[in-house]
């Protein structure tokens, strides 16, 4: 065996050497103490192949078979992106598994150095526990956050470079992103399915009313979108020069419906949902960091975070709870779901966020203010907990 | 080494500093068991100090409450010459401690894994990475993963990582445990060398022939105190002793034996007998022994005074003082 003063003697880096004084009792966390935890949690190779399925295989591989199909078969299958895809892509899917992957993650690092044993060696390095904990932070959003981002903008660059080159618009096609006078001459042009498809609500206009009512549609009496406001007063036939009028009266009218239909999502909607999902994801491994810590085992807190977001998050942000309202509010998945960018919809089945967004949110009300609380309260909360247990945890 | 009970106790009083672990009235409590019933103890800095006791005897709890793994109940205690818990960090930045079986992060090499422990410690521990290795024989596996590492070599991991540390003292709770004979040689050669450097090697082990070898002080616990503690060859001379005689007519000849009043107890065998004989008897009772026999007629063909083990003390002190009190 090689002896301390053979190494001494023959090795270029001795076994004795001086020291740099070092504030190892102080909470913060070095770079080496992140880039090491960072390490650790990357060389996990079952649980980073599961990371990478999860949040870049599954919509990579939705969108290569929607971009399959729609190549070899235009007409049956539609283009592989677009604003409908991008919407359910992140709600439905980065959102929820983006969380899940996320906690999973915190969950892990904070319970392995425990189960594994490494806890005890790490303590009697004299470190802060504290600076311990704090170090899996920083280290285990450096995985999770830039696989989502790399997921989302997969997700974003399909969704842009694929879309479909017209929208539909109450079953018709017609070019997307025209002004208001554009939408008009468009009309202009296309009196005949304007008058027979675009939705209207009667104004008391008589001419319009009785164009709609005799143009030359399929169906008996007008377009499915057209809604009388009595019976017709006239039965004579338009003339073109009449159906043009009112096509050009009804479009814009139908302009502000239009021109919240997109070909793809916009750059301002897709940057603000990265930072929504992010968050969404910073939440879960925080959250599963500290249980994790809490219980000190990954299996049952994984679970827990999972039971959090596939079960009770929805009920609880849904149901209609006589007295519990406020009880509901405070659930964090509720709060994040009310971030959501304006136009993004369906989380939780619901509409989109408090300013607009497509359908009606089915969501408990809750303000952008009260849900900026209840994140802070949630991400300071399991800290404190996970951080609390490990300074006190007997190793 | 020459250590006793009494310079370790005018030492105390003499410099505070001199001792590298020093307890005063240690208590921990798991509930209505008491793991440690103030525990007073005192390891000389640049020795290796053997920490032994019968299982369940409160060994490793004392060593989690040096190092912070878990909390006393009462008591005070200092490492290397710091206030234990309020200097901890700066008492533990000299102290590597193997604690139980050494587990580490299997699924990374074990160079990783010291990276990981090396990263919580001061800058220079990083370059001592390596060297530990090397010194414990695991370099050319460093890069293997943990979990392909024998239980022996994960044990050579648990003195590297705390190697890396420059550590004054170390504490290594059952440091044999796992290894092949000759593992066990390289570790009882490589205390021995941290000694010779001046370090502090704090050794608990149920393997009292290697503690013997090994340490040049001990302390026994039992109950959750300590009993007996200073220089090994002091304890031992303090002991009783045994001397065997090959002789015919084994039962006469402890007659006579008795007759004379020589030993507290005499075992008779088939081919003689062993005398043992109170602490403090001086080697002249050997040759009176041999007077007495060959007066009365017994052929004497061998007398060997056989000194008490470290053992055989071990089981007298516990057992002894292992009865109800």
């Amino acid at each position: 065996m090689t002896t301390a003063s053979d190494v001494i003697a023959s090795g270029p880096a001795p076994i004795l050497l001086g020291r740099t004084p070092d504030r190892r009792g102080s909470w913060l966390p070095t770079g080496g103490m992140i880039t090491t935890r960072f390490m650790e949690l990357r060389k996990r190779r079952g649980l980073m192949m599961a990371l990478i399925v999860v949040t870049i295989g599954i919509p990579t591989l939705f969108l290569t078979v929607r971009l399959l199909a729609h190549a070899f078969a235009p007409k049956s299958y539609g283009p592989a992106g677009g604003e409908d895809i991008f919407n359910a892509l992140v709600a439905g899917v980065l959102y929820v598994f983006g969380f899940i992957v996320a906690a999973t993650l915190g969950c892990t690092a904070g319970s392995v150095d425990l189960t594994e044993g490494m806890f005890r060696h790490l303590v009697v390095t004299g470190r802060s526990r504290l600076a311990l904990y704090l170090a899996r932070i920083p280290a285990g959003l450096a995985i999770v956050v830039p696989l989502v981002a790399i997921g989302f903008t997969i997700v974003c660059a399909v969704c842009v470079f694929a879309a479909p080159t017209q929208i539909n618009y109450q079953g018709v096609n017609l070019p997307a992103g025209l002004s208001e006078a554009g939408l008009q001459h468009w009309a202009a042009d296309h009196a005949n399915e304007v008058v027979c498809n675009f939705p209207y609500q009667g104004s008391g206009s008589n001419n319009i009313d009785n164009v709609i009512s005799n143009a030359p549609c399929n169906g008996p009496g007008g377009g499915p979108g057209i809604v009388r406001n009595g019976p017709p007063t006239d039965s004579t036939t338009p003339t073109p020069a009449m159906i043009r009028a009112a096509a050009v009266q009804i479009a814009a009218r139908d302009y502000s419906g239009y021109s919240n239909i997109f070909l793809s999502p916009s750059v301002g909607l897709m940057v603000r949902t990265g930072l929504w999902i992010e968050l969404e994801v910073i939440v879960g491994f925080i959250v599963g960091l500290g249980l994790g810590s809490l219980l000190g085992q990954r299996t049952v807190a994984v679970i827990l975070m999972i039971v959090l977001e596939i079960v009770l998050t929805p009920i609880l942000s849904r149901a209609n709870i006589p007295h519990m309202i406020n009880l509901q509010r405070s659930v964090v998945g509720l709060a994040v779901a009310h971030l959501e960018p304006a136009g993004l919809g369906f989380v939780f089945g619901g509409g989109g966020g408090p300013d607009g967004g497509r359908g009606t949110s089915l969501l408990v009300p809750e303000s952008r203010a009260a849900a900026g609380l209840v994140i802070a309260a949630w991400l300071v909360g399991w800290t404190a907990l996970g951080a609390w247990r490990m300074v006190k945890r007997d190793a | 080494m020459s250590l006793t009970l009494s310079t370790v106790s005018e030492g105390r009083q003499d410099s505070e500093g001199q001792w590298a672990v020093e307890t005063h009235g240690l208590t921990k409590r798991f509930g209505e068991n008491i793991a440690m019933n103030g525990v007073e103890l005192l390891v000389p800095r640049g020795c290796a100090f053997g920490y032994l006791g019968p299982n369940g005897a409160g060994k490793t709890t004392l060593i989690r409450v040096l190092l912070g793994l878990t909390h006393a109940d009462a008591g005070t205690m200092r490492l290397l010459g710091h206030s234990v818990p309020r200097h901890r960090a700066a008492a533990l930045a000299r102290v590597g401690a193997i604690v139980d079986e050494p587990r580490f992060h299997g699924h990374l090499t074990g160079r990783q894994n010291l990276q990981i422990l090396a990263a919580a410690r001061e800058p220079e521990a990083k370059q001592r990475i390596g060297p530990s290795l090397e010194r414990v024989g695991i370099l050319h596996r460093a890069d293997d993963r943990v979990s392909k590492y024998s239980m022996g070599m994960r044990q050579r991991l648990g003195v590297a990582a705390c190697l890396i540390g420059d550590p004054q003292l170390l504490i290594l709770d059952e440091p044999m445990n796992g290894l092949d004979p000759a593992g066990m040689q390289d570790m009882r050669d490589m205390i021995l060398s941290l000694v010779a450097e001046g370090r502090t090697v704090v050794l608990s082990s149920h393997l009292l022939d290697e503690v013997e070898r090994t340490c040049d002080a001990v302390a026994i616990v039992d109950r959750g105190k300590v009993i007996r503690q200073g220089a090994i060859t002091e304890l031992l001379a303090g002991s009783s002793f045994v001397v065997e005689v090959e002789c015919t007519e084994p039962s006469r000849a402890g007659e006579l034996i008795r007759g004379a009043a020589f030993g507290e107890d005499i075992e008779i065998g088939p081919l003689g007998m062993g005398v043992t004989l109170p602490a403090g008897t001086g080697r002249a009772i050997i040759a009176e022994i041999n007077r007495v026999l060959v007066a009365g007629g017994i052929s004497v063909y061998r007398l060997q005074e056989v000194q008490t083990s470290l053992e055989s003390w071990f089981l007298q002190v516990t057992s002894r003082l292992g009865e109800p009190e």
